[in-house]
């Protein structure tokens, strides 16, 4: 009798658990697999994957599509880095958002939509982010993944106890050895992160690139936030950038990279490369720990009450009110801020142009949303699309 | 939004209380709460802009990313236990035991010292205080035993020397923590997380460990168990050598030695515990034996995780954040010797990013030097994991040295004096911080 | 790579042993936290999570 009853309630759990297993296992597979479709602009000439540049990714899960805009007019050529940090969607989306619209006419552009894909695919665990967010546009509703900030440990297992920084010696957390800002400049034989970077660098190297602008975006408890941060190789293009934005469009700082911090791009391609790094922030709520309900609605519009409480408490970095911070804003910073540079490189740089059009500003993207920009895979044709 | 998360809160102390009146285990009671936490939330969220209702699809997949929260330290506590439980099952810790004994029977107070470094060691290397009590703490607690310390004052040391390795550096997983998620290197912090962790452990073992009888070294000799007659020194030695080896390998040569991870390099120490002992063990049974011994520690560590994803995703966690940085600061600094231990035996290494780092950006904001700062906060957390409903590392050490006295009113009490004394000396670095600037230097 | 693999096998000892132990204990309230522990252990040997 009482053996019967036992295994009742153990039955009656191991139904309940292996339901929750399988439909989490669902939940988690469809995030996993689920591949986001980008039209190529008119200004696309090839694509590319990173194991095109560093034979070991191959096929692997940080075989990152690169996207390149050639002009086929010599000039200067700019990286542009989308999604180092997975869970900071607007900067993929500006990636995204240059592939389809961008026409370069003096140099190249080369475009990175998820530079650390095997990050996109896994939702951060006892953070509870959503696993997608969806983007309207005038055809539909277009759908993304929300990833995490370090890569899949299904694609990168086990981490050290702690992770020794090469070549720096720097001791950081075990968990950046899957950190793709903290794996600059990567090793060849390293974690899947330090390979990634190490095949960036060498695409730096075969493509020729000038400068490098790796796009992130900061809570705003975090000091370093609406800002480009600058390698001082490129001390000039940022400051005039800064102070040029801020004068037309909207303010954004400028600061320069310290030169104990190790690991993160704007410090390492510079000192690895002839091409120096930008990055730039912009303000992202849903990443504050003080946020409140944690769900897509905070991650595209940037509202919460308590992010607002801790400003009116003087401790955040970066101002927010009832409007908060929508994607749009966002995105829209990162293309005005991409364009920029772009220009100031090439006033710093007459024998080097590089003229990039037809991309949005700021305020285009605030004024039609950042969906207004995507096209419609459906009516593409089929050679014309490419799976991220 | 206050509201709301109020709401989720409430609930999920409401079903704790409820269950823990059941008679349900502290494990199961704050899983049925994390549970109506996250139904209650699906059922009172407010409709949310562009998003609409609540997706109760995700309610599985919320369970699961939060069951995963410390997949990794789960498994190191599974394979550094299994270790330690093969070694004892050899014989190989009754051995050490003895050497000690009959090393250091004469001098007190080179035995108390040699029993200290012993376990600061393996937290040290690994940050985690539970891998010490673990690794070495019933060794150790034997050998305090018989040096004539009261069961509770044995149990006291092993959990407060415990704490302090787990703060000792080079590894101090909230500290590194909580620098990766404000932007700070992990640089500076070895002199500050020395001082403050060597003179707690210090102050710990001395105090509680001083008084004793002095060792009859014959008649303990024939009391403790002796080991098999298979032993040699050697087979005890190896192990540890290898494993120490291969963990400082992989810091002197971090880029030729390949990644093992600290599970890994447990299961191969106690892979060779197993082939040099070879039909002595009964492997399966110790195997079993040992999930069943950690089943509370490890079940902890999974339905924590489920806690933190359902506080994440209701409010209910920026609800306490938000709480905590909006105090004036010398509320801060007057309650910080609360806080910090409370809220580590809420939800365990998920207080460095959660409470760490806002209160790390808001001193630095205020003109306190972070390093310092952070270093104090740093060696206080660890005190916490005594407390409930986690009280991991407490729990740990109560069970590995099977005490059998109260646990609030005989361990922990015993441990208030040292514990005042290291939340103390933790308070003072942080208030103190942009004075004691010169330690970073190290 | 080889490491990885040996990781898996680490997960699928354990997750042996925790079905093991699920099935032979006589405490309903331990069996319910075994199932808990194994769900992490699952998904990662599926290789879903
Ligand atoms: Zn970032």
């Amino acid at each position: 009798m009482r053996l019967n009853k036992e295994w009742t309630i153990k039955g009656i759990a191991m139904a309940v658990t292996g339901t929750i297993l399988v439909l989490a296992g669902i939940a988690f597979a469809q995030h996993r697999n689920f591949k986001e479709e980008v039209v190529l602009g008119p200004g696309v000439t090839t694509v590319r994957t990173l194991g095109d540049y560093f034979a070991p990714l191959k096929g692997g899960p940080n075989d990152a599509n690169v996207f390149i805009l050639d002009s086929g007019e010599p000039g200067g050529t700019m990286l542009v880095l989308g999604a180092s940090h997975p869970e900071e969607p607007a900067t993929s989306l500006t990636a995204h958002l240059l592939v389809e619209n961008a026409t370069v006419e003096q140099g190249k552009l080369i475009v990175v939509i998820h530079s650390n894909p095997s990050a996109s695919t896994v939702t951060r665990p006892g953070d509870a982010y959503p696993r997608f967010f969806h983007i309207e546009t005038d055809w539909g509703i277009k759908k993304f993944r929300m990833g995490d900030r370090w890569a899949n440990p299904l694609d990168s297992w086990p981490d050290p106890e702690t992770y020794v920084h090469f070549p720096s010696g720097q001791l950081l957390a075990y968990m950046d050895v899957r950190n793709l800002n903290r794996t600059w400049p990567g090793r060849s034989n390293g974690s899947l992160a330090e390979q990634t970077c190490y095949a960036f660098m060498r695409l730096i190297e075969a493509e020729g690139v000038d400068i490098v602008i790796d796009l992130h975006e900061a809570e705003l408890e975090y000091p370093i936030i609406g800002t480009i941060v600058a390698h001082q190789k490129a001390l000039r293009i940022a400051a005039m950038a800064s102070m040029t934005l801020t004068a037309e469009e909207f303010r954004i700082g400028m600061e320069i990279s310290p030169l104990a911090l190790h690991g993160l791009s704007h410090r390492e391609i510079g000192d690895h490369s002839n091409a120096p790094a930008l990055l730039a922030e912009t303000p992202q709520p849903f990443l504050d720990r003080v946020r409140g309900i944690t769900d897509e609605s905070l991650l595209l519009t940037g509202k919460d009450e308590f992010v607002m409480k801790a400003g009116e408490f003087g401790l955040l970095y970066w101002p927010i009110d009832e409007s908060g911070w929508p994607i749009d804003a966002r995105v829209g910073r990162h293309c005005s801020t991409v364009l920029k540079i772009a220009e100031f490189w090439t006033l710093f740089n007459r024998s080097k142009p590089l003229v990039v059009t037809s991309v949005p500003r700021y305020a285009d993207v605030v004024a039609n949303g950042t969906g207004y920009f995507f096209q419609d895979p459906a009516t593409a044709s089929a050679s014309k699309v490419v799976y991220e | 939004m206050y509201i709301h998360a109020g709401i989720v809160l409430g609930v999920i102390v409401l079903v704790f209380a409820l269950a823990r009146f059941l008679k349900l285990s502290t494990e199961l009671a704050m899983l049925g709460a994390a549970l109506a936490g996250l139904i209650v939330h699906g059922l009172v969220v407010p409709s949310r802009e562009l998003v609409g209702a609540f997706a109760w699809f995700e309610v599985p997949r919320h369970i699961v990313d939060g069951a995963f929260t410390y997949f990794d330290v789960v498994l190191i506590f599974l394979t550094a236990t299994l270790f330690m439980n093969l070694l004892k099952d050899a014989g190989g810790v009754a051995y050490i035991v003895r050497g000690i004994v009959r090393r250091f029977h004469r001098h007190r107070a080179l035995a108390l010292l040699f029993l200290t470094v012993v376990m600061l060691i393996p937290g040290a290397l690994t940050g985690s205080g539970t891998v010490t009590v673990l690794v070495v703490g019933a060794l150790v607690g034997t050998v305090l035993t018989y040096m004539g310390v009261s069961e509770v004052r044995v149990t006291a040391i092993v959990f407060m020397c415990a704490a302090m390795s787990a703060a000792a550096p080079p590894i101090n997983l909230w500290a590194m923590m909580a620098a990766a998620g404000s932007n700070m290197p992990y640089v500076g912090f070895f002199l500050p997380l020395g001082v403050l962790s060597v003179l707690g452990a210090l102050f710990s073992m001395f105090y509680l460990g001083w008084r004793g009888t002095p060792i009859d070294l014959e008649q303990i000799m024939t009391e403790l168990p002796k080991p098999p007659r298979g032993m040699r020194w050697w087979k005890v030695v190896v192990p540890f050598v290898v494993l120490f080896g291969l963990i400082a390998a992989g810091r002197v040569w971090p880029w030729a030695m390949p990644v093992l991870g600290l599970p890994l390099m447990f299961m191969i120490a106690a892979a060779i515990v197993v082939l040099t002992n070879l039909g002595q063990l009964k492997l399966i049974k110790v195997i079993s034996d040992t999930v069943e011994q950690l089943l509370p520690l490890v079940g902890v560590m999974v339905v924590v995780g489920i806690l933190v994803q359902v506080m994440a995703l209701s409010g209910a966690r920026g609800l306490i954040s938000l709480s905590i940085v909006t105090m004036p600061l010398v509320a801060i600094f007057a309650t910080l010797f609360i806080i910090l231990p409370v809220s580590e035996g809420l939800i365990q290494y998920a207080v460095a990013p959660l409470i760490g780092v806002p209160l790390i950006l808001l001193f630095n904001m205020k003109g306190f030097n972070p390093i310092i700062a952070l270093a104090g906060m740093a060696a206080m957390w660890p005190v916490g994991d005594m407390l409930p409903p986690t009280s991991v590392v407490g729990r740990a050490t109560v069970m590995i040295l099977g005490f059998k006295g109260r646990y609030y009113s005989g361990f922990a009490k015993t441990c208030l004096v040292p514990a005042a004394f290291v939340l103390l000396l933790g308070s003072l670095f942080v208030v103190f911080s942009s004075r004691l600037g010169f330690l970073v230097g190290g | 790579m080889a490491v990885m693999v040996l990781y898996y096998v680490i997960t699928a000892l354990f997750t042996v042993i925790l079905v093991r132990n699920f099935i032979k204990t006589r405490d309903v309230q331990k069996g319910i936290l075994y199932l808990a522990v194994l769900m992490p252990f699952v998904l990662r040997l599926f290789r879903l999570k």
